[in-house]
């Protein structure tokens, strides 16, 4: 079972869902290339600047695990990456299970995203706002090492830290995608996870993905926000153990 | 000590505080409001509350709430300094810092999340400025490394263009030389001169591109060896300097009896630059002396001329780039010689002394075996 965090954290996204299903599957997680305990020297500009460069790490990922017909988890874009690594490696994934998917968060003519691309202008210039107090000497001893109370007081917003270069173009990468051509290809079975009150992920936008995606279900969570794989592990984890 | 005095005064602290509190419920929902809040925000306390938090900020820091704060709230239990942006009733743009911490009962189930917001107008404008003036810097360094690669590139395409022809020149010289054609004094005296200024030539193109990487580039780059003897590579220096001033005597006395870590090539071309300084500016009846020792952990370099010793007011200038000495001759160079020599001192540790009288001008270059 491959686990994939979204934009804005790394693997911690799942501290309190995959834990759950470790007794019955073989657990990977992972931390995209500039999130978490990455290794920031292997960020690429060319190659991470499509939604592809993060596909194909976890296609790599899979092929040097030996992993088949795994059980993928995707939150936010990274259930678009991993649609994107399905197609590239049919073998790779058995069974998706998207997360508060979105194939295109920018409004485009009739179909609604949720955002204009002004919106998305907006957001990458508010990224430096909180960028300020990220020192890229502290970046190796900070990242990765959430626990490590010796850091002390300079560890507050300790978890998910980002270099915020990468950050930005991670967000571009993430904001400016458009998926919605690769939906009808997928071929194995999926279900996607709507929240309600999802600002991001709109209820509209998970509904278009499962009318494109032919034969996904869809299963409507009670939990609001983004991230319910944090604010309701128990239903998250539920709607999957149901399906898988 | 519960007087109703007392209450009134808590009350008050919340309510009136410099800052702004809120409370969200268990269900993200804002539950609680301070009178500073609502005066800030503009909305009444009955449009806050029910609400959650995100539909009062502008648009980024609504995705940015739900991707990063929230997660971060959620993991870690509280949440330091993040700058968020609301928007007011009049649309208007409310640039805040925040910090929240949750509350949780013995169970840790939660029962609610307080939130503090500091007004941050001037900290935010200033804090954006920052970072616009670092990208500024950073581009400004950009299109100065794109800058200083073209003019690397220059240099490298310049030097090679400019010694090619003179090599022609050289090798023809060379041929008319050996082909014995030319008999007459007169054009052998025009020979020597073609050598004299092929050597010449040669030198100022040496020093004008070392200059010019010296200032531009990364400055004079070094490959050091203690393996190989320094010697003949001064000797070298010394007779290609007799050839090309036949009339001139240079007298060597060397006594260099251990290995120098030097750049060889390098120390070839500092004493070129001293001695060619001292057959411009020096007496032309009086040869010059070179002179080269390794004593006391040091190798010292001389050259000594004789003729009028060096005014005062000049002696302070003369290994600024392009000083040219009171020269009657108008064979003096572009100015660069002494400041290459003093580059290349540096670079090995070393430094170059001038002591300058009516009997004797001398330059001692010294630096650490």
């Amino acid at each position: 079972m491959f686990f994939a965090h979204g934009f804005g954290c790394d693997q911690n996204m799942w501290r309190f869902v995959a834990p759950e299903f470790e007794n019955d599957f073989k657990v990977v997680l992972l931390d995209h290339v500039g999130a978490g305990g990455s290794d920031l020297s292997a960020y690429d500009k060319t190659k991470y600047s499509t939604l592809h460069g993060y596909a194909d790490d976890l296609v790599e990922i899979g092929r040097e695990l030996g992993l088949k017909d795994a059980v993928f988890v995707g939150h936010s874009v990274s259930a678009m990456i991993g649609i994107l690594a399905s197609l590239k490696a049919p073998d790779l994934f058995g069974r998706l299970v998207l997360v508060g998917p979105s194939a295109r968060y920018i409004d485009d003519g009739d179909y609604v995203g949720g955002f204009s691309e002004k919106q998305i202008a907006e957001l990458l210039e508010f990224l430096e706002d909180n960028h300020m107090g990220w020192s890229a000497a502290m970046a190796p001893s900070i990242m990765g090492n959430p626990d490590r109370p010796e850091l002390g007081e300079e560890l507050t917003n300790s978890f998910c830290r980002t270099d915020p270069e990468i950050a930005k173009a991670f967000a571009r990468v993430t904001f400016t995608s458009d998926n919605r051509g690769d939906l009808p290809k997928v071929k194995v079975p999926t279900l996607i996870l709507q929240c309600s009150e999802d600002i991001i992920a709109s209820e509209e936008v998970g509904k278009f993905v499962r009318s494109s995606i032919p034969g996904s279900e869809i299963v409507f969570l009670k939990a609001t926000g983004h991230c319910p794989n944090l604010s309701a592990p128990a239903e998250v984890v539920s709607a999957i153990r149901a399906y898988v | 000590m519960s007087e109703p005095g007392a209450i009134g005064e808590y009350e008050d602290l919340f309510e009136n505080a410099p800052c702004g509190y809120l409370t969200l419920g268990a269900d993200g929902r804002i539950s609680k409001v301070n009178a500073t809040l609502v005066a800030w925000t503009g909305f009444p306390a009955d449009e806050l509350i029910g609400r959650r938090l995100h539909q009062f900020l502008n648009m980024a820091g609504r995705i940015y709430y739900e991707t990063h704060i929230a997660p971060l709230l959620r993991m870690q239990g509280f949440f330091n300094e993040f700058a968020l942006d609301f928007e007011t009733a009049a649309g208007e743009r409310l640039p805040v810092i925040a910090n929240a911490a949750e509350r949780r009962d013995a169970d840790g189930s939660l029962l609610f999340t307080a939130l503090v917001v500091i007004k941050a107008t001037d900290r935010r404008r200033y804090e954006r400025q920052l970072v616009d003036s670092r990208s500024e810097l950073q581009q400004g360094l950009k299109t100065e490394r794109e800058t200083a690669e073209l003019r690397e590139q220059f240099i490298a395409v310049l030097g090679h263009d400019l010694r090619n022809p003179l090599a022609a020149i050289s090798a023809g010289a060379r041929i008319l030389q050996r082909s014995g054609a030319l008999k007459e004094h007169k054009e052998l005296r025009v020979l020597d001169m073609i050598n004299t200024t092929v050597t010449r030539m040669s030198d100022l193109i040496d020093n004008v591109l070392d200059f010019a990487r010296g200032r531009l580039g990364g400055g004079i780059t070094l490959s050091r060896s203690a393996s190989r003897p320094l010697q003949p590579v001064l000797e070298q220096v010394v007779d290609e300097l007799r050839t090309a001033s036949p009339q001139r005597m240079i007298e060597t006395s060397f006594a260099i009896d251990q290995p120098i870590n030097c750049d060889r090539t390098r120390v070839g071309q500092l004493a070129s630059n001293l001695i060619g300084n001292a057959l411009t500016h020096g007496a032309t009846d009086q040869p010059v002396r070179v002179g080269a020792t390794t004593e006391g952990g040091q190798f010292k370099l001389w050259v000594a001329n004789a003729g009028e010793a060096i005014p005062p007011a000049a002696m302070e200038k003369l290994f600024e780039p392009f000083f040219r000495g009171d020269a009657r001759d108008s064979r003096q160079g572009l100015g660069l010689g002494l400041h290459i020599a003093s580059q290349i001192a540096q670079a090995h540790g070393g430094r170059i002394d001038v002591t300058s009288t009516a009997e004797e001008t001398r330059f001692i270059f010294t630096m650490p075996l």
